[in-house]
Parts: structure tokens; C-alpha cells; sequence
């Protein structure tokens, strides 16, 4: 019933395991329903290391559904996602200790201050973090001086920040971006652009957007709901 | 195994900061608690049961009522925030499942504490409540406890996806917890009246037996719930 | 093979529920100490028993969906749980009239009325969860997931049960007459004085010749308390009760079930039945009849079971929920 090694798998990231850095992910096959509509069929792709995948189309296409069908937080009806990293194959759920995402509709903590939130997730995950850690992150997406602050008195692009705080201060191999500046003014797409060229060298990005100048930030591009 | 326990309390720490920030269960258990408490003792105590012969079955009957009453109204709470509050998916995405059980497990442990600790003191002071064997009561206290904490969390986690949530509970947790209360109520009984451990024994067993099944049911099943 | 025994299968089950339905009024005698509301026993035990059944069919489909994930399985654990709750409500009621007027009360939190309250309460939730959710896999799984943790909590009813209450009304020697049935051994030189559900017994003198055995029992009704003594006996040489007693005003019988011992130190051992329990199968007919109500309704069960299971599948199917 309980596999025990697959379930310590999953509990605990192994961080020991050798083999090639380099990332590649592909999708094969893919198919989603939401009732009987079809989001999409038969969706193909692949992603190597450093590259920035870009998904646009119009509402309802399943931008978001990918998206979450990547990390794990919903599964395909049909079709599979495989990660190759470190000389071994990985699920998306397997695959979850080592992505960071941001969406609007996952939310972090309001009663949590922005240094509890950064700091809660991290040892949610079985990182042990310095607290040096937890306020250069919190430095990098503008935040320090508000880092004891409960997150209910945040502006909503405050709140964005904060998320990518979270989603960065454990260094994720794989980023996942919903609408990745939805309510960022210049400054704030400055800081997305820079995190998305430093994520090529750790590893994949996988934005969801319409915004035309995001479009440009992408190596490929998968316009959903044009199939 | 080491990261696992961490991420476990930091589930329960994290929750143990909310609800003391919001004290959304903790007010919702704890006036209750006091409310039934007081409804009792103005016709029944403090005098009044001392006078009767079945005083400690009325007594324990009544603690174990306001106890699991009070405990369905604030329970869940943790469980059903995370997904109003949509903080479940980065949760999901963090937390191993079995981290996020065993934190809120913890959190609505600590809150069955503080909720026994409040309903025995008001049934001691308000109806005059002698407790012939304390070591007995704190002992079907705490298993009782343990039991109700274990059942109430996956059912928790449960009532969480669905809508209608707080009307739901009570009707779900009722039947599982059937067992556990009857038996609770009795061995409380006995506690009280002083008839000695031997007479207690089989009943205490019966409660660490539904606590061992139900958590290992809970664990079996909380991913898959926890997932859904 | 299946396919072409269905349809036999199906008009027996016809045939002989028909057989139930007339022979229940027409051909079973009324019966001798509870008259025509005995006949009751013919529909109350077989839904009884399929009510758990159900439970546990609706159990084991659940488990089974959490497994494969199979649409049957979840609308199989669906139908289960559907004529679980039917047979459930069936059963409280019949056995509510029957209470009525042998015992003087619809209700009692006797043992089995408290678990048959405790499953329809369980079939009710199971419900109550599915219709909160959206039809989809999330409604399926955690409906499954709250099937199996109730049937994790209700085998220890079975322990607590007999706790919550001394006596129980329901017979526990209706089909088999066996020396089990409550009762308790008295021993003339040592535990003279003992308790058989609400009653207080007493040895007071037992006489004995080379054949015939009779104690002096003292019987305390816990209704009335009235003390009334009787003299059941017993038949040394064929092992068999002979003067069985009934307690007056009750419907209670004292008889001697076995003895023991030397004569100068007996323990014999008293049972305490309800008068409409035993015998209440021993007639022949009655037999006959009950059992094939038995199967009949096992049958049927299983006849509308897959039925319902089937299109409660098909249903799914075609609302595209199939995800």
C-alpha cells in the first residue's frame, strides 16, 4: 500500500545525488480536460537548460493549467512530463522541492510577516537558512525594510514581491511564472527581467503571459489555444 | 528523516503565529466551552449535583459534550484557512504531505489542551466537580484528547475541499468519533468516581487502539486528500 | 457463462421474493407467544444483514477506487452506500413496529439499534460530503477516503457497544438455541447470587434425584421490582431443560442450561431468553421462509446493486467526468 522508499523520496529531497547538472524537460502527448471541454490535446514540447519558454494565448486557453500540470498541482488526463536532471528521471511531483513558482492565485500568508513568510517556506522544505539568506533575498526583491511587516498591510505589488521572494530562497532548478508582472510597475519588470536571466544559469523558466513585452523575454514560444 | 520533522514543526509554528495573531479557533472553542459551562452549571451545579448519586455520569457525559463541541467549532479552522485563504498550493508545493498532517496534527493537539485544561477548570469551579482520581482523568483526558485531534484532522483536511464546511464537519466527525466518546465518557466516569484503574483499564485500551487505527489511516490516506 | 445466467438468475430472485411476500402472510403460522407481528422477522433480519453488507461492499470499492482509479469502482462503492441506506432505513423501521409492540418501545439504544443509528448516520455523511463537492475525481477520492476512515472507526463498535448497555432485547439465540445465550452459572456452595441483563438471580436450594434437577431460583424484575421465585428443571439423564419458568409480567423465560459438578457441589447454569426469541425460527415453515427471504433479498441486492452501479457509470461517462 505505502511504499516507503517512494514516499522518503518524496519527503526528502536528495540533495547527494550525482550526475549531469543540466535540465531538460519535456512533455509528451499531453491532454487536459476541465468536464467535458477540452483545454488541449495532444500538446508536445521540450525545454533544455537555460532556455525561457513563453506560453500565450487567450483566457481559457490553459496557460495556467500548464503551468500547474509542471509543478504537480494538477495532473494531465493523458500524456506525461518528464524531468531529466541529474542523470535520473523526475516527476513534476517529485520534481517540487526544486521549483519555485508565482501566481496569482497562490497566495502566501497575510497574518505572517514578509520575514516569517520567506523564512517559513524555506524550513517548510527542509532548507535550513540563515538569516543572512533570508534578508539578501528580501534585499533582492526590495523588501528589507518591510520584511517585519504583516503581509495584510502589503500593496498588491508588494505581495507579488514577496511571492518571488519565496519562490527564489531556495534557488529553484525550474522557475514557473503566471502572469509575471501583473501588478509590477518599471521597476518591478526590471526585477523580473533580472531574475529571469540569472534563472538561465540555474535552469529552466516557463512564463504564462499576454503582455507583449514579455513575449520578448522567451527563447520559444507555445501559443496555447490556437489548436 | 531530519529535514521531515523540521518542516513538520515549522507547520505547526507557522499555525501556532496565525492563530495567535487571528484567534479565529481559539475564540470560536474556548467561548464555547465557557458558554456550555455556564448553561450547565446554573441549573445543576454547584450544589445541585452533588446531591445525586449519578453525579459523575452527568459530569462526565456533560465535560465530554462540551469538549467535542467545542473542539468541531475550531478544528478545522486551520485546514479550511489554508484553502480560503488559497495558501494550500504553495503549501502543496513546499511542505512533504506527511509534514503538513503532523504540523496541523500538532496545532489542533495544543488546541485540544488549552480547550480540556479550560473545561475541567470551569466544571470544577462552577459545578463543584471532585475528581476522585486525577492521574486517571488526566490520562483519559490526554488519550481522549489524543484520539479526537487524530480523527478531527484528516476529516479536517476532508471538509477543507468541499463547500458548506463548518455544517459539514459535525456531521462527518460525528459517527467516526462515536466510538472514542462513549468510551471516553465512560473511563471519565470512572475517574471521577474514583472505582479504581482495573475498572478504567479495558476502556483506556479501547482509546489507544481507535487513536493507533484512525492515525494509521490517516496517514495512508492523508495524501491522497491532501492532493485532491 | 455470466451473461446467460443472468436472466435465470434475475427471475428467480422474482420468484422467490414472491414466494416471501405470500408465504410471510399466508403460510407461516402466526406465532405462538408474539402472534402475527413475528412474522416481521422475515424482512427485519435479511435487511439487517444486507445493510451491512452494503457497508462493507461500499468499503471495498472505495478502497479499490483509491487504487485504480476506476469509474466502476467509485459508482460501485456509490450504489453500495445508496441501498445501504435503503436497507438501513427498511430495518430501523421494521424492527421499530416490532419493538413497539413486543417491548413496549420504538426505541431503546439497544446494541444493534445503536449500531444501525451509527451506519445511517455514516451513509447520511458519505452523502452530505459527495452532494458538498463538484462531480469530478476530487468528489470521487475524498468520498472513497471518507468511507474507508469510517470503516476503520466502526469494527470498535463492536467493543463499545456491549459497554453502553447491560442488556440487549435482540436475541442472540433466535436461529441456534445453543447454551450461549445470556446467562450465568450459579453455584449452590459459592456465588449464589448473580445478574443476567437487569435481572437479579438467586440460588436459594437445589434438589436433586437420580433423574430430575430442580433449583429454587429467586428472579428480581428490574421494571416492577418484584421478587418472584421459581423452580425451573433440569433432566439429568437426556441433558435437557425440563420446567422452563416464565418470569410473570415479562417476556423473559428462566431455564437451566446445563449442570455441573458433584451433587454435593453443583454450578448450574441458568439462562434468562426472551419468550418470542426462542423458537422464534423453530418452526419449520417459518424456517423455510425466512431463509428464502434471506436469499431472495441477498439477490436482490446484488441484482440492483450492479444495476444502479451500472448507470450511476454510465451517467458519469456521459457528463464527461471521466478526468
Amino acid at each position: 500500500m505505502l511504499r516507503l522508499a517512494d514516499w522518503l523520496m518524496i519527503q526528502c529531497p536528495v540533495m547527494n545525488v550525482t550526475g549531469s547538472q543540466t535540465l531538460r524537460l519535456t512533455w509528451h502527448n499531453l491532454a487536459k480536460h476541465y468536464g467535458a471541454r477540452p483545454v488541449w490535446q495532444h500538446l508536445e514540447g521540450e525545454l533544455s537548460h537555460g532556455e525561457v519558454l513563453v506560453v500565450s494565448g487567450p483566457n481559457g486557453a490553459g496557460k495556467s493549467t500548464l503551468l500547474r500540470l509542471l509543478c504537480g498541482l494538477e495532473t494531465a488526463d493523458a500524456g506525461s512530463i518528464i524531468y531529466e536532471w541529474r542523470g535520473q528521471r523526475w516527476t513534476p511531483t517529485q520534481m517540487r522541492p526544486f521549483i519555485g513558482v508565482v501566481a496569482p492565485d497562490i497566495a502566501v500568508y497575510r497574518e505572517l510577516t514578509a520575514l516569517e513568510n520567506v523564512h517559513f517556506f524555506a524550513t517548510a522544505r527542509g532548507q535550513s537558512v540563515s538569516s543572512e539568506q533570508l534578508h539578501t533575498q528580501l534585499a533582492q526583491v526590495g523588501l528589507l525594510e518591510r520584511a517585519h511587516d504583516q503581509v495584510a498591510a502589503f500593496s498588491s505589488g508588494m505581495v507579488l514581491r514577496l511571492k518571488y521572494a519565496v519562490a527564489l530562497i531556495q534557488q529553484p532548478t525550474v522557475l514557473l511564472l503566471d502572469e509575471p508582472t501583473a501588478m509590477f510597475d518599471a521597476a518591478g519588470r526590471t526585477l523580473v527581467e533580472h531574475i529571469i536571466t540569472a534563472q538561465r544559469q540555474r535552469g529552466i523558466t516557463v512564463i504564462a503571459t499576454n503582455d507583449a513585452r514579455e513575449l520578448a523575454w522567451g527563447d520559444l514560444l507555445l501559443k496555447a489555444g490556437s489548436a | 528523516m531530519r529535514h521531515f520533522f523540521r518542516a513538520a514543526l515549522a507547520v505547526a509554528r507557522k499555525d501556532w503565529q496565525i492563530e495567535l495573531r487571528t484567534r479565529y479557533a481559539l475564540n470560536a472553542m474556548l467561548l464555547f466551552a465557557v458558554v456550555t459551562a455556564v448553561l450547565v452549571s446554573f441549573r445543576l451545579g454547584p450544589l445541585g449535583l452533588s446531591r445525586d448519586r449519578q453525579a459523575a455520569t452527568t459530569l462526565a457525559v456533560l465535560l465530554w459534550v462540551a469538549i467535542f463541541f467545542a473542539a468541531l467549532n475550531g478544528l478545522s479552522r486551520t485546514f479550511v484557512r489554508e484553502e480560503e485563504m488559497r495558501t494550500a498550493a504553495l503549501l502543496r508545493l513546499t511542505t512533504p504531505p506527511l509534514a503538513v498532517y503532523l504540523g496541523k496534527l500538532l496545532i489542533n493537539l495544543l488546541l485540544l489542551v488549552a480547550l480540556e485544561l479550560l473545561v475541567t477548570l470551569l466544571f470544577v469551579a462552577l459545578m463543584n466537580a471532585r475528581i476522585a482520581q486525577p492521574g486517571l482523568f488526566a490520562l483519559t483526558l490526554s488519550l481522549g484528547g489524543l484520539g479526537l485531534a487524530v480523527a478531527t484532522t484528516i476529516i479536517a483536511a476532508l471538509v477543507a475541499k468541499a463547500d458548506g464546511k463548518s455544517a459539514l464537519f459535525t456531521v462527518l466527525a460525528f459517527p467516526l468519533l462515536l466510538p472514542l466518546l462513549i468510551v471516553a465518557v465512560e473511563t471519565t466516569e470512572v475517574a471521577l468516581a474514583g472505582s479504581g484503574w482495573a475498572q478504567a483499564a479495558p476502556g483506556l485500551r479501547l482509546l489507544a487502539a481507535y487513536t493507533l487505527a484512525e492515525l494509521a489511516a490517516s496517514l495512508l490516506l492523508f495524501e491522497r486528500t491532501w492532493e485532491s | 457463462m455470466i451473461r446467460q445466467l443472468a436472466t435465470p438468475a434475475k427471475i428467480s430472485t422474482g420468484l422467490l421474493l414472491s414466494f416471501v411476500a405470500a408465504a410471510m402472510f399466508l403460510w407461516v403460522p402466526a406465532h405462538e407467544g408474539l402472534g402475527n407481528v413475528g412474522r416481521i422477522v422475515i424482512v427485519h433480519v435479511p435487511t439487517g444483514w444486507l445493510t451491512c453488507v452494503a457497508f462493507l461492499v461500499s468499503a471495498l470499492y472505495s478502497l479499490l477506487y483509491l487504487r485504480r482509479g476506476r469509474l466502476s469502482d467509485d459508482a460501485n462503492a456509490v450504489a453500495a452506500t445508496e441501498l445501504g441506506l435503503l436497507f438501513s432505513l427498511l430495518s430501523t423501521v421494521t424492527g421499530a413496529i416490532f419493538a413497539k409492540v413486543v417491548w413496549g418501545t420504538f426505541w431503546n439504544w439497544d446494541p444493534r439499534e445503536t449500531a444501525i443509528a451509527v451506519l445511517m448516520l455514516i451513509y447520511a455523511a458519505y452523502f452530505a460530503l459527495r452532494t458538498s463537492l463538484v462531480p469530478g475525481v476530487r468528489q470521487r477520492r475524498l468520498s472513497a477516503i471518507y468511507a474507508l476512515l469510517a470503516s476503520v472507526s466502526v469494527p470498535f463498535l463492536i467493543f463499545v457497544i456491549p459497554r453502553v448497555t447491560d442488556s440487549t432485547l435482540h436475541p442472540n439465540c433466535a436461529i441456534l438455541n445453543t447454551p450461549n445465550c445470556a446467562g450465568l452459572a450459579l453455584t449452590a456452595d459459592g456465588r449464589i447470587q448473580g445478574q443476567v441483563d437487569d435481572f437479579r438471580l438467586k440460588l436459594l436450594d437445589v434438589q436433586e434425584s437420580d433423574t430430575l434437577l430442580t433449583a429454587t431460583i429467586e428472579v428480581r424484575d428490574p421494571a416492577s421490582g418484584t421478587l418472584t421465585t421459581l423452580q425451573p428443571s433440569f433432566d439429568l439423564v437426556s441433558g435437557q431443560p425440563k420446567a422452563i419458568e416464565r418470569v410473570p409480567d415479562t417476556l423473559r423465560e428462566v431455564q437451566i442450561k446445563r449442570v455441573s459438578g458433584t451433587a454435593s457441589a453443583r454450578t448450574i447454569e441458568v439462562a434468562l431468553a426472551n419468550v418470542g426469541n426462542i423458537g422464534l425460527l423453530t418452526d419449520q415453515r417459518t424456517l423455510i421462509t425466512f431463509l428464502v427471504s434471506l436469499l431472495g433479498f441477498t439477490a436482490l441486492f446484488i441484482w440492483v446493486w450492479r444495476l444502479r452501479a451500472l448507470l450511476l457509470g454510465l451517467q458519469a461517462h456521459v457528463q464527461g467526468w471521466n478526468a
